[in-house]
């Protein structure tokens, strides 16, 4: 067991190692010096001083990035995990429904047309149904308004576009990318050739289910835990420049347009930070799940 | 027991509805190939032309699909939209394909493990969302080299795919078995190259093409991408924000053309099991 925890900390360590660089390499890359040498110096202290924590000032502000990016990034992280929680929700049910039966495994496909439309047109057609279809009024307050003092004065309308509209796009988006990889393990799983041999051992199929199958796909969907923060992060970008949410998202934008190379290089490391951990975490208990069911 | 499922032919959609799903997203892809060859034909009004009818007209018999604000036709304005994002996407798409899917099968026949260590800066690469990526990469250059920045940013992908997909033929059963029958290994690497463009490459090149018309159409719309008069599907969909609550046509004919296209793409992308994204 040791081992795979000691894999997956020199993995981690090295997949941060490497952002750093290539976050150093970007910034350094932004404004290069001339000459190959200068270029490797600079690459290198960046580096040194990222490591540290210091990924330089804001052009705009001129406070420190990583500190300009911190104060941003709650917002994002509050509406990634509200939209987590909606595609866990959603994505996990509709993930087994599709790969149940035979009937609903043909449907799947269908699903396709859903999950082939962009994010920024989800949240589009939402804020249609929302104003012409539920008559709801456009907010006028901004989102420093909070969900709570919304709800206290009645504001559905508010609650509803500030913190329910965006949470369900970004739900939309994690939820297309969950159910694909729980449809996928659970194929893999269903297929899988030691069902009949438990089936003339006796073993009923709920149990098998339960024993054999189950882990294996809760331990695929672990392994897959990366791409659905890849998928959750891509849509917090779209929603909080859509919505105009303050969060790290959105500042990624202003940033990148303005050539805030040191912001950039922050807002990416967070999430960097954020899918590696995620990724290790998730590789770490699908190993702890696949030993306990070889056990 | 994973991979000896899926080898066996595990799988959710019976063979020949597989093949359904993929002969339908070839075709709607030749279709839309048909149309963006002829978009100066299908359209009636020159790209970018205003005025030609009152703003804001609903869809009907003089125009089928309305106008917009400016009293653009619609219609003409998402084929020539089309047009460009089909372009466009296809060019990102080849980019990723040659740079990617290529790059990762040669890597793994390079020497002392040069592959694998370019394999995990690919993996660290990739904990960056692609969206994010092409934004750097479109505010490092201009939004004119945004196509060229998408096929980039959905490389890494790519490549990992084609790396794992390479490593196993290069490791499977047939491949010792050649080497220790004395097959020369430039022959074994026909076979291989052969067989990854029928069972890889084009199940990549139809995911990248989804990827990249999806990608590119954000960009615009978040002001990263195609730069006007030349307005794809996303900057076209960016542009009817401000009248799309009172003139649903503005935007829903170019998202519907954009869904269309993305959907072809990954139904043409349908692989051996079945996967369609």
């Amino acid at each position: 067991m040791w081992r795979i925890w000691l894999r997956g900390a020199a993995e981690f360590l090295g997949s941060i190692a490497g952002a750093i660089l290539l976050l150093s390499l970007l910034v350094v890359a932004a404004q290069p010096p001339h000459g190959i040498w200068p270029f490797a110096t600079n690459v290198l202290e960046q580096f040194l001083r990222a490591v540290a924590g210091d990924f330089g000032r804001s052009t705009a502000t001129g406070a420190p990035a990583m500190i300009v990016a911190w104060k941003a990034f709650p917002a994002t992280a509050q509406l990634m995990a509200s939209g987590a929680v909606l595609a866990l929700l959603i994505g996990i049910p509709l993930g087994f429904l599709l790969s149940a039966g035979r009937t609903l495994r043909a449907a799947a496909p269908l699903l396709q047309i859903v999950t082939a439309i962009p994010v920024f047109l989800i949240a589009l057609a939402l804020i249609w149904i929302a104003l012409r279809s539920f008559h709801m009024a456009a907010p006028l307050h901004s989102r420093n308004t909070s969900l709570a003092s919304l709800l206290n004065r009645g504001d559905w309308s508010g609650a509803w576009f500030l913190y329910l509209l965006p949470a369900l796009t970004v739900g939309a988006a994690g939820a297309a990318r969950l159910q694909l990889s729980l449809q996928r393990a659970a194929d893999i799983a269903w297929a899988a050739p030691y069902r009949s041999g438990l089936r003339m051992m006796g073993l009923g199929l709920f149990d098998i289910n339960l024993r054999f199958a189950l882990p294996e796909i809760v331990a695929a969907m672990l392994r897959d835990l990366r791409a659905f923060v890849l998928a959750l992060i891509s849509a917090a970008v779209i929603v909080e420049w859509i919505f105009q949410i303050g969060g790290a998202a959105a500042l990624f934008l202003k940033a990148a347009a303005s050539h805030d190379w040191s912001v950039v290089s922050a807002i990416l490391f967070l999430f960097a930070l954020l899918v590696i951990a995620v990724g290790f975490l998730g590789d770490v208990f699908a190993s702890l799940i696949l030993s306990e069911e070889a056990r | 027991m994973s991979g000896v499922a899926a080898r066996t032919g595990s799988s959710r959609h019976p063979r020949m509805f597989r093949t359904i799903i993929g002969t339908a997203g070839i075709a709607g892809l030749g279709l839309i190939a048909v149309v963006v060859a002829l978009n100066n034909v299908v359209a009636r009004v020159s790209a970018g032309a205003v005025h030609v009818a009152p703003p804001l007209l609903a869809p009907g018999a003089g125009f089928v699909l309305g106008t917009d604000a400016l009293g653009r036709d619609v219609m003409s304005e998402t084929v020539h939209a089309l047009a460009v994002s089909f372009s466009s996407a296809a060019l990102a798409a080849a980019i990723a394909v040659f740079v990617g899917a290529f790059a990762g099968f040669a890597a793994v026949r390079m020497p002392l493990r040069l592959g694998e260590f370019v394999r995990a800066v690919s993996g660290v690469v990739r904990t960056v969302p692609a969206l994010l990526l092409a934004v750097v990469l479109v505010a490092l250059s201009a939004r004119d080299f945004s196509t060229i920045a998408v096929g980039l940013a959905i490389c890494p992908a790519i490549f990992n795919r084609s790396f794992d997909s390479a490593m196993r033929l290069a490791r499977s059963r047939h491949a010792v078995y050649a080497r220790a029958s004395g097959i020369p290994g430039l022959t074994l690497l026909r076979r291989d190259l052969v067989y990854e463009l029928r069972r890889n490459f084009l199940y990549v090149a139809g995911r990248a093409l989804a990827a990249a018309a999806t990608i590119l159409a954000t960009l615009s719309f978040l002001g990263f991408g195609a730069v006007p008069p030349h307005r794809d599907l996303g900057l076209m969909i960016a542009q009817a924000r401000d009248s799309y609550l009172s003139a649903w046509w503005c935007a829903f004919f170019p998202a519907l053309a954009l869904v269309v296209f993305v959907l072809c793409a990954r139904f043409a992308a349908t692989d051996d099991n079945g996967d369609v994204s």
